[in-house]
This record gives C-alpha cells, sequence and structure tokens, in this order.
C-alpha cells in the first residue's frame, strides 16, 4: 500500500469516518455502532476544541472576571486585544511571520519543483540517491545543525533580519520529495512531446506540467505555509528585537513579561493563532487530507 | 500542441547533447540542492568538527582543541544522565497517545456515517495546524495551580491543587500531555484513511464466517493497516522528544530540577545558556548517530514486517 499522490481526494465506495466522502443513508444495524463512535469521538473532540475556546473566552473577560469559571463571559470585551496591540508591535510581528511564511512557502515550492523535475527526468538511480539524502536530510534534528547555521547568519551579518527567516528555509526536503513523486508520476507522453517540438525545461516545467499539477501544489503549499507560520526554534536564535520578531516569540516574550495577565495573554494568543484558524475554517478539508495522505503507507 | 509521440523508451532521459542540455538542469537543481548543502548537510559535518573543541562562541574567544574528551566526559556532564533518561520517557510516553489511541478511536469509529463525520475530523484535527507556543500559553493557564480551570474543577471534586508544571513529579507527564494532545488528531485519521483503504470484501467475508468484532480487527485489520501505523510508530520514537522542545523551553526550561530536561532541549542548554559549543556538539552527534541507527533499524523493521494487501 503505497501512498498514492493523486490529484483528488481518495474516494472509496463506502463513507466511512476516513474518507471524503459520505452516504447519506444509515444501515440500522450500523446504529450500535454509530453510537459508540460518537461515544468515543465525542469527547475526544471536545479534548481538542475546549482548549481554543476557553482560549477565546478568557480573552474576552474583563480583568476582574478572568478567574470566573462561566461557560461565557458575562460582559465581553475587546479591552484585553487593545492592551496587546498596544503592549507589543503586534503589527509589525504580524507582517514579520506572514512575510516570512509567504516568502518561505514560495521558495520552498519553486525550488522544490525545479529540483523534483531535474531528478524525476534524470535516471533512476539520480531518483533514489535523492530519496536517501532527503530523508537523511529530514532525519536531522535541528537541534544538532542549529550551532552552525547560527554562526552563519552572524558572519553574514543578517542577524535579527528577515533574510535570516527565510534563506536557511529556502528548500524544504519534505516538498522536494513529494514533488518529486508527483513529477514522476506526469504522463510522460506530454514530456516527451513538448521536448520533441523543441521546448526547454523551464517551459516544459512552468508551462505543462505544474498547470497540471496545482491541487498538488496548493495542498503542498497550505503545509507549508502552517509548518513556517507556527516555526519556533530557528526564529528564537536569530531574532533579536520585537520589532523584528514573529508573532511566536513575540507571544513568548509576552508571556516572560506580563505572563499573569491572564486575559491579554489569551488575547496575545488568540491573535496569533487568528490567521492559521481562518486559513483553516476555509480549508479544513484540503487541509486535513494532505496532512492524512501524507501519513499514509 | 502535436499529439502525443509514439515513445520507444521506458525511461525518460534529458535527450539534447549540448552543454546547454547539461547546464540548465544543473542550474534549476542547484538552489533547492544549495540550500540544503549549506544549511543541512554542511553544517552536520561543522558540528561533527566543533565537538572536538572547547569552544564558547564569545567575541575574542579561541577554539581549544580538546580531542574526545567531550565525549569521554559525556555521560558525566551536569544534566545528560538526567536528560538520557527523560528521552527515553519521552519517546515511549508519547506512543500511547500517537499509536495506541488513536488506534482504538480509529478502529471503533470506522462507520461512522453523517454530517458529523466532518464535524469530528475539524475538532479532532484542530491541535495539529496549532503553533506550539499558543497550545503551551493556553495549557499553563488551564493548568494553572490556583485558578486554572482544571484545578477549579479538581477543587470542586474534593482533590487538592496540583501543581502540574511545577511540581517534579508531574511535570514531565504534563509536558508530554501536551505533546501528545496535538498529535492524537492526526494519528486518528491517518489511521482511518488507512481503514477506509481495505479491501471490505475480506472483513465481509471474515465477519460472515462468524468472526466476532475483535478478532477481525486484530487478525484482518490491524495488520492490514501496519504500514502506517508503523510509520507513525517510527515517526513518533523518531522526533517524539525534539516535539516537546518548545513547550519545555515555554514553560519550564527543563526544570523543575531537570524533571522536563530532555537530550534535544540540553543541546539547546548548552549551546546558547551555558555557551558550552564542544559539549552540545558532541552531544549532538551522538544524539545524531544514536538515532540515525534507531532509524534504519526501524525502516528495517517496517519493510519485514508489514502487510501488504493483495
Amino acid at each position: 500500500m503505497s501512498a498514492i499522490i493523486s490529484t483528488t481526494a481518495p474516494s472509496p465506495q463506502d463513507g466511512s469516518f476516513g474518507s471524503a466522502t459520505a452516504i447519506a443513508k444509515v444501515d440500522p444495524s450500523q446504529r450500535n455502532l454509530s453510537l459508540r463512535a460518537h461515544a468515543l469521538l465525542l469527547p475526544l473532540s471536545f479534548v481538542c476544541i475546549f482548549p481554543l475556546y476557553w482560549m477565546l473566552v478568557t480573552a474576552l473577560r474583563h480583568e476582574g472576571d478572568v478567574f470566573s469559571t462561566t461557560l461565557w463571559p458575562e460582559n465581553p470585551t475587546l479591552e484585553n486585544f487593545r492592551y496587546v496591540v498596544g503592549a507589543i508591535p503586534l503589527g509589525r510581528m504580524l507582517l514579520n511571520t506572514t512575510l516570512m511564511a509567504v516568502l518561505t512557502t514560495v521558495l520552498q515550492i519553486v525550488t522544490g519543483l525545479m529540483a523534483a523535475y531535474v531528478f524525476a527526468s534524470a535516471r533512476v538511480w539520480a531518483g533514489r540517491l535523492l530519496l536517501v539524502s532527503l530523508t537523511a536530510a529530514w532525519l536531522i534534528p535541528p537541534q544538532v545543525i542549529m550551532i552552525p547555521n547560527f554562526l552563519l547568519i552572524n558572519r553574514l551579518g543578517m542577524m535579527d533580519t528577515l533574510q535570516a527567516l527565510v534563506i536557511p528555509h529556502a528548500a524544504a526536503a519534505f516538498a522536494i520529495m513529494l514533488l518529486y513523486q508527483t513529477i514522476r508520476s506526469f504522463p510522460k507522453e506530454l514530456i516527451e512531446s513538448a521536448e520533441m517540438d523543441g521546448c526547454g525545461h523551464m517551459h516544459i516545467l512552468f508551462a505543462i506540467i505544474v498547470p497540471n499539477i496545482r491541487p498538488v501544489i496548493a495542498s503542498v503549499a497550505i503545509l507549508l505555509f502552517i509548518s513556517s507560520w507556527n516555526e519556533y526554534l530557528w526564529p528564537l536564535l536569530v531574532t533579536r528585537s520585537a520589532e523584528n520578531s514573529v508573532i511566536q516569540i513575540g507571544l513568548q516574550m509576552f508571556l516572560g513579561e506580563q505572563g499573569n495577565q491572564w486575559g491579554a495573554l489569551m488575547a496575545a494568543a488568540t491573535l496569533a493563532s487568528m490567521p492559521i484558524l481562518l486559513i483553516y475554517l476555509v480549508l479544513q478539508r484540503q487541509i486535513i487530507d494532505t496532512f492524512v495522505r501524507s501519513g499514509l503507507r | 500542441m502535436t499529439t502525443a509521440a509514439i515513445s520507444t523508451t521506458s525511461t525518460r532521459r534529458i535527450h539534447r547533447p549540448s552543454v546547454d542540455a547539461f547546464l540548465i538542469p544543473v542550474l534549476m537543481a542547484a538552489p533547492a540542492m544549495l540550500t540544503l548543502a549549506v544549511w543541512v548537510y554542511y553544517p552536520l559535518l561543522e558540528t561533527a568538527w566543533l565537538s572536538f573543541f572547547e569552544w564558547n562562541m564569545m567575541p575574542g574567544a579561541t577554539k581549544t582543541f580538546v580531542g574526545f574528551e567531550n565525549y569521554e566526559r559525556l555521560l558525566s556532564l551536569p544534566e545528560m544522565p538526567k536528560a538520557t533518561l527523560n528521552t527515553i520517557y519521552y519517546t515511549l510516553g508519547l506512543l500511547p497517545m500517537t499509536v495506541a489511541l488513536p488506534l482504538a478511536v480509529a478502529l471503533l469509529s470506522q462507520n461512522l456515517q453523517g454530517p458529523w463525520r466532518n464535524v469530528y475530523r475539524a475538532a479532532i484535527f484542530l491541535p495539529m495546524i496549532m503553533a506550539p507556543v499558543v497550545i503551551a500559553v493556553i495549557w499553563r493557564w488551564l493548568l494553572n495551580a490556583e485558578y486554572g480551570l482544571i484545578n477549579v474543577i479538581l477543587n470542586s471534586l474534593g482533590f487538592g491543587k496540583v501543581q502540574f508544571l511545577n511540581n517534579p513529579d508531574t511535570a514531565l507527564w504534563t509536558i508530554l500531555f501536551m505533546t501528545g494532545w496535538k498529535l492524537v488528531g492526526f494519528s486518528t485519521l491517518v489511521f482511518a484513511a488507512a481503514i477506509t483503504q481495505i479491501d471490505k470484501s475480506m472483513t465481509e467475508a471474515a465477519r460472515m464466517d462468524g468472526a466476532s468484532e475483535w478478532r477481525v480487527a486484530i487478525d484482518i485489520v490491524i495488520p492490514l493497516i501496519s504500514p502506517s501505523v508503523l510509520f507513525i510508530a517510527m515517526l513518533t520514537v523518531l522526533h517524539g522528544a525534539q516535539w516537546s522542545f518548545a513547550y519545555i523551553n515555554v514553560l519550564t526550561k527543563g526544570g523543575p530540577l531537570l524533571a522536563t530536561t530532555n537530550l534535544f532541549y540540553l543541546l539547546y542548554e548548552y549551546g546558547f545558556a551555558n555557551f558550552a559549543v564542544g559539549w552540545s556538539a558532541a552531544a549532538g552527534m551522538v544524539l545524531f548517530l544514536g538515532f540515525g541507527a534507531i532509524a534504519i533499524l526501524c525502516g528495517r523493521v517496517l519493510q519485514r514486517h508489514a502487510f501488504h494487501q493483495g
């Protein structure tokens, strides 16, 4: 059973929990099983959602009410959010994080596409070598290579800059691997006929292949974006000032300085997760499908 | 665009013999390969190199060559033994939440139909997309000893308050819980998806032969989804302790009294808190080689024992 990188979500014939399609009718004999499923999934869902909900609720409480345990604030207020915006350069941090995530994602996709194309068109042994090297790269814990990278950033004078956040991540082993497998299963006839027409490699890649694998690229891009937004260790090492830091580090700074202003802290946490939550709201099916497919073997 | 020409070659090769034909692919692959070379592969060699020195990264400080001394003294370095033990706890302790529980939930909720399905999927996957710092902050609030909701509930039930993150006995398990909380939904959905890929005729045939639900699960379903289960298990073993890094650094910094530190956190501390670059590098190399060996082992196990359908 290999993970088939297809351009559509997997859709088996039945509509059970793991698939993306559903069947409307419920077989009566399945009702007991359904009940059991609900009995498990309801508590699990609760445990997974409630913390986020509580964060929101706390963020909307007045300072005096913060220790109350009602399920919804009596007098919801935005004062905590106003406080956070005033206390830390939130706008700058969100901008930095957005720029970093967007630039990183774009670079990782473009470099990944080009490298994947070259290796997918090359001999089989080159492809195997690539996969082995990429797996090795992916296995190296970041803590093992962080010191040399830190030193290099220092030597280049890039400390506390956007470049320092983006350039080391200009390529992602995961993206290259996935795009390599996608391009390998691309119909050879299209590529060969383009070659015979005299098309150059860049043209073949960007004018012929890419338009046809847009869904895969979109899925990978979302994964890379989320992963970049949530990045912690590297920004921790290379950002120094609050103005140049990303929202995750900003949140940690806030925790360090005003960690017991729970209302404000929760407001900061909410603001830090808002963009990703909004993306999730709109695209959750696609996000979940992409993540899940990456774990299937 | 002309219709596809008949292809007589089975492997795709780069056809044109000119220099260009070689140059362009090299230039295309270069950005990705160079990036990886400069920021992933070479640093590994550099860390290996640094492990033979004593250095504190201060401007003007010199590197002192000490040979294998860092390695020899590795286990006697402060915090190393506890960190090593904790790493094992983190690694094995995550497996119930990333493999056992998700497997049980996926198996027992296989046939769920209807609109609830998507609601559950979206709900249990939510922690996966949240940033670790945010997760740390939220749970710090929920688990706060005086005012956190969890303790408020415990108090109302008659239990005393629990210092989840300040008590050396509970701190590691608390961090572990946060790490696992993020991943439960992901594993559950991966296993659930793997289960849907099983040919239903096999399970139907077994059921018609009178096999119990339990038997069907053990003898058919689990073996058939074993590649995915083993893969997640392998991911957990290799990366589990590292996944906890953000929570540790945000909430406990390895404390109280070394209760929550692990090897990955220690590498960071040696490097950026103690400025003992040689120690960090040596510990890092041992960690890399150790986990590398485990990875290769896991790869072999996966190949040999994973059951394939059809």
